[in-house]
């Protein structure tokens, strides 16, 4: 699917581990709607399978991977380049927005517009 | 004739004949971001909508979420085993109560309780419970606790959505006043399906697919096959075209595809030695298969102007799926990937504004009917 979008900039390709979902998204976040679109259909969680963005992180841990984008990201950081940063850690669209659901509700991080989160 | 956008071309209404002239849906109801923003009243607000399969909620309080023109519903079986419907709205101040769980994967519960303020319904939608504070005014000085009107459980109950059924299969309709039944806008197509043992079978798959293409772009594909000797090359293979038949009624149409000869098809869940397919509008359809015991059933689902998901469910006999039946629907996979590549040019052709608007040929009367069914709608 989406063949032609590949070629021009995209931020990745994601996949369903449990079905044969399969595609591209344009802007990182758009990762996120589609995540939340596929969990809302069939109850799966889709993952990351490539992507192509510059955002690494050195670490695994969810509040320091974000602590160290926010720097680039004045707005808030996409938790499309959230998840996939940390999908190059090993850590799955799920986990992270599951971190992030946590600390949010610990207060330790704000969203400062929709779907873009930053440290406290 | 094809009309362009060149300053030149004007469009007209699609003919009610299909040998006129401007016989399509002109091209901008396929792009215009206002047109979906329309559909989701004039279309989806309307009309019959599947909503699901009541074989995933056999037991009292299980239920499955939907989304429908943007409105969120949940489909439930009630204390008498009926099937209901209600908006996922609480009554209250209007929270939406229960979180989204798809018919793959269907919730129970014995009551319906609104997590914001705990406001209890039943399953019938009635208010069953709210906690003391809605009874007793303590944090009010302006009011003793005499004064606190009790609530109605009827007239303080959830906001039921009109449902009825073919089978097992599961449509509602948001209209106030539905203007026509569920057995009106089937026709015989509730006949047919309802002569059918379809509660014998079990949901065995689900495939979602997200396409970039208006939704009544794949629809169009779905309903013709001018395009399948070119494009479905193995699948066409087993089909005797010349001999199929394209069948258009008022709100469906249906698809007989005949097999050749040669074709082993005794494994056929109806007696036509054909494959069936009905597309019910506005955005539904029923795959009765010529070559494997089992159907299948597509939601055509918009996500927005541009883009929609594919639903395909699968049912068979036994959810376990033979070697047979697994490859039955890895081919059914093959097609629609064959018809995604279709459609999403198609519509990055469509998007580039030149063509104003199309010409269907004389075996498209099934993609006509479509196209007149959508400005019908527009226009009420
Ligand atoms: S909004 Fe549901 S209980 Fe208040
Ligand atoms: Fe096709
Ligand atoms: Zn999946």
């Amino acid at each position: 699917m989406a063949m032609e979008r590949e070629k021009s900039a995209h931020a990745g390709a994601l996949a369903c581990p449990t079905c044969d979902f399969h595609t591209t998204v344009a802007e990182p976040n758009d990762a996120i709607e589609c995540y939340r679109r596929h969990r809302s259909v069939t109850g799966h969680a889709i993952a990351w399978e490539r992507t192509a963005l510059d955002a690494a992180v050195e670490t695994d841990d969810v509040e320091t991977a974000l602590d160290g984008l926010g720097d680039e990201y004045g707005e808030g950081v996409p938790l499309g380049v959230l998840t996939a940063a940390l999908a190059e850690r090993g850590v799955t669209i799920e986990e992270t927005l599951d971190a992030i659901y946590a600390l949010r509700m610990e207060g330790a991080i704000y969203e400062p517009r929709d779907d873009r989160v930053l440290v406290v | 004739m094809t009309r362009w956008n060149d300053g030149r071309d004007e469009i007209g209404a699609v003919s009610a004949d299909i040998t006129e002239e401007t016989n399509a849906l002109p091209a901008r109801y396929f792009t215009d971001p206002d047109v979906h923003e329309m559909e989701k009243e004039k279309v989806f607000g309307r009309y019959w909508v599947y909503a699901g399969h009541a074989n995933r909620i056999p037991e009292r309080g299980d239920y499955f979420t939907r989304t429908i023109g943007g409105k969120q519903i949940i489909v439930t079986r009630d204390g008498e085993g009926d099937v209901r419907a209600f908006y996922n709205v609480c009554a209250h101040r209007g929270s939406k109560m229960l979180d989204d769980a798809p018919m793959t994967d269907p919730g129970s519960l014995g009551r319906i309780t609104c997590p914001y303020h705990l406001w209890t319904y039943e399953l019938d939608g009635d208010l069953a419970s709210t906690p003391k504070s809605f009874e007793e005014a303590t944090l009010n000085p302006d009011l003793d606790d005499e004064s606190v009107r009790g609530l109605d459980p009827e007239a303080n109950g959830l906001m039921e959505v009109t449902l009825d059924s073919i089978g097992p299969l599961v449509f509602v309709n948001f209209a106030d006043d539905p203007d026509l039944t569920l057995a009106e806008q089937a026709g015989s197509m509730k006949d047919e399906l309802e002569a059918l043992p379809l509660e014998e079978y079990e949901l065995a798959r689900r495939y979602v697919s997200e396409v970039e293409c208006n939704w009544k772009t794949f629809s169009g594909n779905y309903s013709e096959c001018d395009h399948c000797q070119a494009n479905h090359q193995d699948w066409v293979r087993g089909l005797e075209l010349m001999e199929s038949e394209l069948e258009v009624n008022d709100y469906h149409w249906i698809l007989h595809y005949q097999h050749r000869e040669d074709v082993e098809d005794e494994m056929r869940i109806h007696d036509e030695h054909e494959a069936k397919f009905y597309y019910f509008w506005p955005n539904f359809t029923v795959n009765m298969y010529g070559t494997a015991d089992g159907y299948g059933t597509y939601i055509i689902d918009p996500i927005d102007e541009g883009r929609f998901q594919l639903i395909a469910d699968y049912y068979f006999r036994d959810a376990d799926l033979t070697e047979e039946e697994e490859e039955f629907v890895q081919t059914s996979r093959q097609l629609q990937e064959e018809d995604f590549e279709l459609v999403e040019r198609q519509y990055d052709g469509l998007r580039s504004g030149a063509l104003a608007q199309a010409q269907l040929g004389p075996n498209e009367h099934t993609v006509h009917k479509l196209h007149r069914l959508a400005q019908d709608a527009y226009e009420a």
